[in-house]
């Protein structure tokens, strides 16, 4: 990366904005919101605050070109805003990120996302990105327009006026004018990406108000501020043999030991130890890492994989936590029952990764071979394009889903009106391409989400079969109604019995068919009774944490 | 011809079975259930499991008879439904004996409708489908062990045509009324059995009948009729439509119990023939356990098509080609019946389950009407063919 010239890469870009979800018009609108939107998200979170992130979508008027509408993108955060330089670089310069390599669970990584953003306004209305910012304790904000300077990949500031931004805090605002055409709902809508990014950031406070549709807003259901964990240390297994080479290559002038004790997590004196014993040797350990051969490290490499290290920190791998996943989901709509999983950091393909699993059945009517929506997330941020390549619905489809009550067609998504929310969150998620838009399916990761669906399907199981046998009581109680009078008045029209005894039958029978449903209410009573216990724990734990950890 | 012999059998029809009074068994049934409703305890009905794993072959007999596993339905929230169409139902089958009417199954699915119509606290009991109701009416005799006759529910029962010119049937009418048929007033117009065949009374007219044939197609009975083979030939010639009902079970029944003579049948060599329409007339169904004795004839002789008349004639015979679904059931058919049938498991049918691996062996099947195209110009061919087969002891 670092001998690509800043000229060529803007440029290269430029030319090749469809690699970077600007493919189409709808596309562009939506990664113009998405790079934004993710941007606010990322800064108020390395800042500490609780985000509260206003968007405005609007038409305008006709695009430049025909079919294609102009379209304002407006999103305000309350973030600790950027700096004039600082903002220069951001929106006009590409590769410029805080985050580069840092081994974090964070939204950007490689600093190309929002530059883009301003190339395609620039490209499409001769115009950048308008940005107002307000630093935390300055008196007073400032707006301004970026432009890009393709040729030298860098920004350039116009028009700067300062201004009194009442009731502001802080934060940063964007203000985009771009050739697009706006797609609410379904797979690469709008809404469905904002709705989205409310599920996984359970902290998250929302407005919107896109084209004509009502103003909503979703509240936080959490007032604890995700602390992004430290970058972490590679482990000592998320490593192929060119990445420790690399790695080494940061740590030229200290000795072997030094460097695998400070350059890896968990390797310790105990673990140098063991590999003594498997046949590291004293002289090795004392050598520069500048001076060591080849051969040498192939042998130190295979050596590490002789050798069990605990699992890599779960520290570096951010979750969202099943509690607050239940909060979030039931602000999806009208969730019916849910169940939601985290699992346990496990590495995958080298990498430490968290997979977590909400699972609801939304309260509408809604055919039921329709399929379910599957929502994606990929560091918290919702995946939207080539579903059906991505390692999540490999996953999904995988399952079988009729074990646990759902329909499904044999190696498809199931159907019925639910909705499938699944997250995967690492320092290092592999994509399959630039614009991040479907997550490489290993067999290793494809598995591990594999278990947290099928973890969170035994508990959907468990709703699924209590509305069953809810069910089945409501009809016993019926049949008992409906039948057992007709019984009594045949046993008598063919017998003549007195009605006395026709009485004691009466009651008898009545005995009889209600110990069926005594014994089917008692169940049900049992499971109800969880439900609200759960609820009060979860209530409780829910006020606590306002009154503590309120920002 | 050569005489025939036959082992001489006891006259045995309906009219000797023990007289059942369902009135008293009912009441005797539903007293019981009051009984155990007062002492808080789930009453259990319990009827004869009529399937073929409940079947088992009694060679001496000669026919299918239950193995004695039942199935009981305990009183609970699930079975409530059942047993409560099954009193309803049996109420009206109660009400038709006191009063003597009959009716077929058909009626009395209508029979119940009305009542639901006119009276909604029955509607709970509504019949979907007449099989709803059938079953329900089959569950009745399968408990009491009954036959349908007999709870005056008859079935609209197809075939039993049949031909003679030396057979008079008697049968006894309500209140001493009688009347007699003399088959040889008849034309081509068969005469035709229905609901009691046992109750007739049958006799030659002159001497004694030689023998009976049961042919498959009822039209090719008729066909021989025409022809005048019941001119030429002391017999009589039945008409089967297929699988045989309960009235052509019945029927063939009687004939070879009255009459003593010996019985053929005829039709087509293929597993479905030979299991479901030869072996339920000589040996009953599983369906019907309960009433085999009284309608099956086990004296029944297979005549043909014999796999030695396909090769001996070089009839014209069908593939069947494991390809084709419906053809390859036939063949699996075929397999089913060895495996599982009790009666083809029989060392004494043996020479029946040798066709059946025929039949497996070359997959083919021949029609009983092939036998037409061993002299297209002779319209008497399908007689003589019968009756050469018939003095030869060519049958199985
Ligand atoms: N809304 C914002 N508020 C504060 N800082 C921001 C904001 N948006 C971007 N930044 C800063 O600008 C950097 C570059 O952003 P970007 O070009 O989108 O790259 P990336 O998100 O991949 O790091 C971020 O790393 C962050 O430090
Ligand atoms: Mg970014």
């Amino acid at each position: 990366m670092q001998k690509i010239t800043k000229s060529s890469t803007a440029e290269y870009f430029a030319k090749n904005l469809q690699q970077v979800g600007f493919s189409s018009s709808t596309k562009a609108v939506l990664t113009t919101l998405k790079e934004s939107v993710d941007n606010s998200l990322d800064a108020c979170e390395e800042a500490g605050i609780a985000p509260h992130i206003k968007v405005k979508i609007k038409k305008e008027g006709m695009g430049s070109s025909k079919n294609v509408d102009l379209i304002s993108v407006v999103v305000e955060d309350n973030g600790p805003g950027l700096d004039e330089k600082n903002i220069a670089k951001v929106f006009g310069e590409y590769l410029a990120s805080s985050k580069f390599g840092r081994g974090r669970c964070s939204r950007g990584q490689q600093g190309i996302g929002i530059s883009a953003a301003t190339t395609w306004a620039q490209l499409t209305q001769a115009r950048g990105v308008h940005v107002s910012s307000k630093l935390k304790n300055s008196p007073k904000a400032f707006c301004v327009v970026v432009n890009m300077d393709i040729k030298n990949n860098k920004g350039v500031l116009k028009n700067k006026t300062s201004f009194h931004w009442e009731a502001k805090k802080q934060g940063l605002k964007v203000e985009f004018l771009v050739d697009g055409r706006v797609q609410l709902k379904g797979e690469g809508g709008l809404i469905t990406y904002l709705e989205g990014t409310a599920l996984v950031n359970p902290h998250l406070e929302l407005e919107y108000e896109l084209l004509d549709q009502p103003f909503r807003k979703i509240e936080r259901v959490s007032n604890k501020v995700p602390k992004i964990p430290p970058s972490s240390l590679p482990h000592p297994h998320t490593m192929k043999l060119g990445d420790f080479l690399q790695h080494a290559s940061f740590y030229a002038s200290l000795s072997l030991k030094k460097f695998l004790k400070t350059a890896f997590s968990r390797i310790t004196d105990k673990s140098i130890s063991l590999m003594k014993e498997k046949g590291l040797t004293e002289g090795l350990l004392k050598k520069t890492v500048r001076s060591i051969g080849e051969k040498d490290y192939k042998h130190i490499f295979s050596l590490l994989y002789e050798i069990d290290f605990p699992k890599p920190s779960s520290q570096s791998v951010l979750a969202v936590g099943e509690e607050a996943l239940a909060e979030s989901i039931n602000r999806l709509g009208d969730i019916d029952f849910f169940s939601v999983i985290t699992r346990k950091p496990k590495v995958c393909d080298y990498k430490s990764v968290i997979v977590e699993v909400a699972l609801a059945r939304l309260n509408i009517k809604k055919k039921e071979e329709e399929g379910i929506q599957l929502l994606r997330f990929a560091n918290r941020v919702p995946l939207q394009f080539d579903k059906a390549s991505c390692a999540i619905t490999k996953s999904v489809e995988s399952v079988n889903w009729r074990a646990y009550g759902l329909s499904q067609s044999k190696k498809s998504l199931p159907l019925g009106p639910y909705v499938f929310a699944v997250s995967v969150t690492s320092p290092f998620i592999k994509f399959k391409n630039a614009s991040k838009e479907t997550i490489d399916a290993s067999e290793e990761l494809v598995e591990e989400i594999r278990l947290a669906l099928m973890q969170a399907g035994q508990k959907l199981k468990k709703h699924i079969r209590k509305e069953k046998n809810t069910a089945d009581l409501i009809r016993k109680k019926e049949y008992i109604e409906k039948f057992a009078p007709i019984l009594i008045q045949k046993l008598k029209d063919i017998t003549g019995a007195s009605q006395k005894e026709i009485e004691g039958a009466q009651r008898g029978l009545y005995a009889i068919l209600s110990k069926d449903t005594v014994k089917a209410e008692k169940a049900l009573g049992d499971a109800r009774q969880e439900v609200e216990k759960l609820k009060a724990k979860m209530g409780s734990r829910l006020t606590y944490k306002t009154d503590n950890e309120a920002v | 011809m050569k005489p025939f012999k036959e082992e001489s059998l006891k006259k045995k029809t309906l009219k000797n079975r023990p007289k059942r009074d369902l009135l008293k068994d009912s009441q005797k049934l539903g007293k019981e259930m009051l009984k155990d409703l007062n002492q808080k305890k789930s009453p259990v009905l319990k009827a004869i499991k009529c399937s073929l794993d409940n079947s088992l072959y009694d060679s001496k007999k000669g026919y299918l008879v239950p193995k004695g596993k039942k199935v009981s339905s305990e009183l609970n929230v699930s079975s409530v439904q059942k047993i409560s169409r099954s009193l309803f139902l049996l109420d009206i089958l109660l009400g038709n004996l006191k009063s003597g009417a009959v009716n077929t199954k058909r009626e009395l699915y209508y029979i119940s409708k009305g009542f639901m119509k006119s009276k909604t606290f029955y509607k709970p009991l509504d019949f979907e489908d007449q099989s709803d109701s059938d079953a329900i009416i089959d569950f009745i005799c399968d408990m009491f062990e009954v036959y349908r006759e007999e709870m005056n529910c008859f079935a609209n029962d197809r075939g039993g045509q049949t031909y003679s010119k030396n057979l008079i049937v008697t049968e006894y009418l309500q209140k001493g009324e009688k009347a007699v048929i003399d088959l040889s007033s008849l034309g081509t117009t068969p005469f035709q059995p229905k609901n009691k065949p046992q109750q007739f009374e049958l006799k030659a007219k002159k001497g004694r009948i030689d023998y009976c044939i049961v042919i498959e197609s009822e039209g090719t009975a008729n066909t021989l009729v025409s022809n005048g083979m019941t001119k030429r030939h002391n017999c009589i010639i039945v008409g089967a439509q297929g699988v045989p009902s309960n009235a052509v079970r019945g029927w063939c029944r009687t004939i070879q119990d009255q009459l003593n003579i010996p019985i053929f049948f005829y039709g087509d060599l293929d597993a479905y023939t030979l299991q479901n329409i030869y072996r339920t007339l000589k040996a009953g169904s599983a369906s019907s356990l309960i009433r085999n004795s009284d309608f099956s004839a086990p004296n029944v002789h297979f005549l043909g098509v014999l796999p030695k008349d396909v090769e001996k004639y070089d009839l014209h015979c069908y593939e069947v080609s494991e390809k084709d679904v419906s053809e390859s059931r036939s063949l699996k058919k075929a397999k089913d019946v060895l495996k599982n049938d009790p009666f083809f498991q029989s060392k004494k049918n043996k020479k029946l389950t040798q066709i059946l691996k025929w039949l497996i062996k070359e997959k083919r099947r021949c029609e009983q009407q092939s036998v037409f195209s061993i002299n297209p110009k002779n319209s008497k061919v399908l007689e003589e063919f019968l009756v050469e087969k018939i003095e030869t002891n060519s049958y199985v």
